[in-house]
């Protein structure tokens, strides 16, 4: 059921969907640079279909976007491969092919300074898309990154990822957008992460695209594009209260779920003497919930509209949504039970 | 409710009374003591200490409140909510009793932030902003009082209980006793207005009249003086004792002075009460305690009196307290003209009215006794002071021509109001002697030369006349020109020692708060955090939005371009 929702209900497409995480598996499983590419370009070639259709301009425009991209992605990982293949005998990781090789996996995840493709493809998706774009898409990069990383660059590209996913967002109307930003923002932490232990990074991606995959079921089932839509008056509470805690879940606020991973790892940070970063992680979190504050605030106090026909099929789907209110509400609670 | 509370009080009154005759004659004291909780080495101890002056000053508090409620049941007949008014008054009294009472400093605390407290509700009855300023003013000079109190409790905690009767012999010349001392008599000196706190007082009268008649004139002010009766033995021989004999002389002379300017009828008997006030606490300061307490006894009388008769006159005037408005009112309210008549020759101290047993007997003892130069001249420079205005106030008020309107009505028959003025008449009359018979048990010994003797009436009788020539001046007449405004201001205005108390602490402060608010909440702290630094992110989030918005090509350009300087930046 809900990997027939993925496929946009099309059951053919549903062939492509198990390629894709096939070839997650192969990328991060094999036992050569060589493999991982191989993952790489499958996992491009499967996700062209799911994203693309022909009757839609929009969408075929988007898909050969994504096409471009990633594929030079992948050709300059290819490259990279083969350059220390022949010329580096000995696995030194903070060298300058190793900059080069990450270079081309951030691209591949659309993180800063290759980020501009981003933004531009997410607006041209639907919401699954865009979900298995934000959350699938990352993790054989992010995983292959975690091989061979050179320390100095990732820090270099974290603190521009969490810049620009911070003032990227405080112009953008679309909801689309607005979540393509906080995910730039967010690869900055789960590239930190990487560098602390890849347990942690699991752990944050995880929760990450639990939170993600909340918003972006509520969107959809909502079928909400954009901000001026949030604010319809006759919402059910549940829902607006729902979005809200989802929101502030997302930035970071302390009792929800979401600031359990920023938690830790700023713990990492000030614990290992990182102050300037830390200053960095912090001030761009502050702008991020920001926004979202913005959002909220607006859509719960002010009356804009009120529709005169709704229809929100959300009867069936009310179960989901308080079980996801409730998730980001008590996780963090409930988690220290688990461990004691 | 009023009758109820009258009733109550004046059933209490007598139970007084005859216990304290009881008492005086058999030279009892009970000392009360109830052990509330005791726990391991600590012991909470309620105490009750019932001698002679206690009981006499509570049948007084209750007598006068007894009639003040049932003077104020007409009185105050068009106000809704009259039950709140009364039990407000009920609740002053219980803490004036738990006040007189209590022979530990806890429970004068309760009693003393009570009376601040209640009397602050009170001021505030009429909800208008002079009584809100009003209210402000009394209690937070009263706060001063309770801030005294509790830093002497916390010194007293050394000597190990708060009964603070048993200390007086054993520690006299202790470094403590010498602190608690200080704060016990400025504690004394706010809550009866004495100079740096005397500007409450006249403030005060923004209170409705029969609360004025309770609080003002008998209770709350004596509050102070009472408890300096209490601690007269520790503080006598003090050198602070000396600060508050001239602090009080000087409040006796200026208020004296600040009634002959005022023309408001309220405010000259508040500043006769602090006058009075100024009496009582320098005759403590001399050394004669008892003195005190008898003048405290019959001054309250014929001030209730005096009050309960202004509330009477400013109903007839319909609501004017201002005595130019007044004249020529014997004529028309005999009833009401007599009790403040009496009153009012009471105040003088003239001959075997009930003010004169106390007035001239402490003047006698301030001429046996020897004292210096100044304390001498201020003393009787004040009793003349105090004729001259009470004449100047008979004059404007009784004997003149009436002033107000062509058409009037003077009623004079409310019976609740004069029954109530009756009984304090009657008081008035007699309780000077009635007081000097039980409290004296021997007159003290005065022997003075003839001229000394007479030097009351002499001061009298210049005070009375210049008191009729005063009030006989036209509207171009010396004290009126401009040429003495800035002395008569300076006398009028008690010297501009209230500016102390309300313009001077509020004005610096207030005007820097404003600079401080324009120039730095509103102005300089929002450009460098909240609306600056949101201005300087939103031009940031537009600027990038340039670089957004392009071609496919340039952002594959770009990467390109990123590759090339990111190799040469770590390469080199």
């Amino acid at each position: 059921m809900f990997f027939f929702i993925l496929t946009n209900n099309n059951s053919n497409k549903m062939f492509f969907l198990f390629i894709l995480f096939f070839s997650t598996l192969i990328s991060i499983s094999s036992n050569s640079w060589f493999g991982c590419w191989i993952g790489l370009e499958i996992n491009l070639l499967s996700f062209i279909p799911l994203i693309s259709n022909s009757k839609n301009l929009l969408s075929v425009e988007t898909s050969l976007k994504y096409f471009l991209t990633q594929s030079l992605a992948s050709i300059n990982f290819l490259f990279m491969i083969l350059i220390k293949f022949s010329l580096l005998k000995n696995f030194d990781m903070n060298n300058i092919i190793s900059i080069m090789m990450n270079s081309s996996l951030l691209m591949k995840m659309g993180s800063a300074p290759f980020h501009f493709w981003f933004p531009n493809i997410v607006e041209g998706l639907s919401w699954m898309n865009n979900f298995m774009l934000m959350t699938w898409q990352k993790i054989s990069p992010m995983i292959l990154l975690s091989y061979y990383f050179n320390k100095n660059f990732l820090i270099f590209m974290i603190i521009m990822n969490l810049i620009i996913g911070s003032l990227g967002g405080l112009n953008q109307t679309s909801l689309r957008k607005l979540l393509a930003f906080s995910s730039i923002n967010n690869l900055g932490w789960m590239i930190f992460s990487i560098m602390i232990s890849e347990n942690l990074w699991l752990f944050y991606f995880l929760i990450y695209s639990m939170m993600i995959f909340m918003m972006i079921s509520l969107f959809f089932l909502m079928n909400m594009y954009f901000m001026n839509q949030l604010f319809i008056n006759n919402m059910n509470f549940f829902i607006k209260m729902n979005l809200l805690i989802n929101f502030l879940s997302l930035g970071g606020l302390p009792p929800f779920m979401g600031f359990m991973p920023k938690w830790i790892i700023i713990n990492f940070l000030l614990i290992n003497k990182f102050y300037f970063l830390t200053f960095i992680f912090m001030m761009t979190s502050l702008i991020i919930i920001y926004y979202y504050i913005r959002i909220i605030y607006s859509s719960f106090m002010f009356n804009y509209f009120k529709m005169k026909w709704m229809n929100l099929f959300m009867k069936n789907n009310m179960f989901l949504i308080n079980l996801s209110s409730f998730i980001s509400i008590s996780s963090m609670i409930l988690s220290t039970f688990i461990f004691m | 409710m009023c009758f109820n509370s009258f009733f109550f009080l004046f059933f209490f009154m007598l139970i007084n009374f005859f216990f304290f005759v009881y008492f005086i004659m058999n030279g009892l004291s009970v000392f009360f003591e109830w052990e509330i909780i005791s726990f391991n080495s600590m012991s909470i101890v309620m105490s009750i200490l019932l001698d002679w002056m206690s009981l006499l000053f509570m049948m007084f508090v209750s007598l006068i409140s007894s009639v003040v409620i049932f003077y104020s049941k007409s009185y105050m007949n068009s106000e809704l909510n009259l039950n709140r008014l009364i039990i407000l008054v009920l609740m002053f009294v219980f803490s004036m009793v738990l006040l007189i009472i209590s022979p530990n400093l806890i429970s004068i605390l309760l009693g003393w932030d009570g009376l601040g407290l209640i009397s602050y509700c009170l001021v505030i009855y009429y909800q208008n902003l002079k009584s809100y300023n009003a209210g402000m003013l009394t209690a937070l000079s009263n706060r001063i009082g309770d801030v005294m109190i509790l830093m002497v409790i916390c010194w007293i905690m050394n000597y190990g209980s708060w009964n603070y009767i048993f200390y007086f012999d054993f520690m006299k010349n202790d470094y403590v006793m010498f602190i608690i001392s200080f704060m016990i008599i400025i504690a004394a000196m706010t809550k009866s207005a004495q100079i740096p706190f005397s500007s409450w007082l006249p403030a005060a009268m923004a209170a409705p009249t029969p609360v004025s008649a309770l609080v003002h004139s008998s209770t709350l002010v004596t509050a102070g003086v009472y408890l300096l009766i209490r601690f007269n033995y520790l503080l006598i021989d003090m050198f602070f004792f000396k600060v508050l004999l001239f602090l009080s002389i000087l409040t006796m002379f200026m208020s004296g002075i600040s009634a002959n300017y005022e023309f408001d009828l309220k405010k000259i008997i508040a500043l006769s009460t602090l006058s009075q006030l100024g009496l009582m606490m320098s005759i403590l300061s001399l050394g004669f305690p008892d003195i005190a307490f008898f003048h405290l006894l019959t001054h309250a009388m014929f001030k209730a009196l005096l009050f309960m008769c202004a509330g009477v006159i400013i109903h007839m005037m319909n609501d004017i307290q201002d005595i130019r408005y007044m004249g020529g009112l014997s004529l028309y309210i005999p009833l009401t003209s007599l009790c403040l008549n009496i009153s009012n020759l009471s105040l003088c101290g003239i001959p075997f009215l009930s003010g004169f047993y106390s007035k001239d007997l402490i003047l006698e003892m301030v001429s046996f006794n020897s004292f210096n130069l100044m304390v001498f001249i201020l003393f009787y420079l004040s009793t003349g002071l105090t004729v001259f205005y009470t004449f100047r106030l008979i004059m404007y008020v009784m004997i003149s021509d009436f002033n107000l309107m062509m058409i009037y009505n003077l009623y004079d028959e409310d019976y609740i109001m004069l029954n109530s003025m009756f009984v304090l008449l009657f008081m008035s009359l007699l309780s000077g002697s009635f007081l000097s018979w039980f409290i004296f048990f021997y007159p003290y010994m005065i022997y003075l030369p003839f001229n000394l003797k007479l030097m009351v009436i002499y001061v009298s009788i210049l005070g009375s006349i210049l008191g009729f020539m005063v009030s006989n001046m036209g509207i171009y007449s010396l004290n009126k020109l401009l040429l003495s405004y800035n002395l008569s201001s300076f006398l009028c205005l008690m010297w501009f020692m209230p500016n102390l108390s309300t313009y001077g602490l509020s004005y610096i402060y207030l005007n820097f708060s404003q600079i401080l608010f324009k120039n730095i909440d509103m102005g300089w702290s929002e450009i460098y955090s909240g609306k600056g630094i949101f201005n300087i992110l939103k031009n940031y989030s537009v600027f990038y939005n340039i670089y957004q918005m392009n071609n496919f090509k340039i952002y594959l350009f770009s990467f390109i371009l990123w590759f090339m300087i990111l190799f040469i930046f770590f390469f080199i």
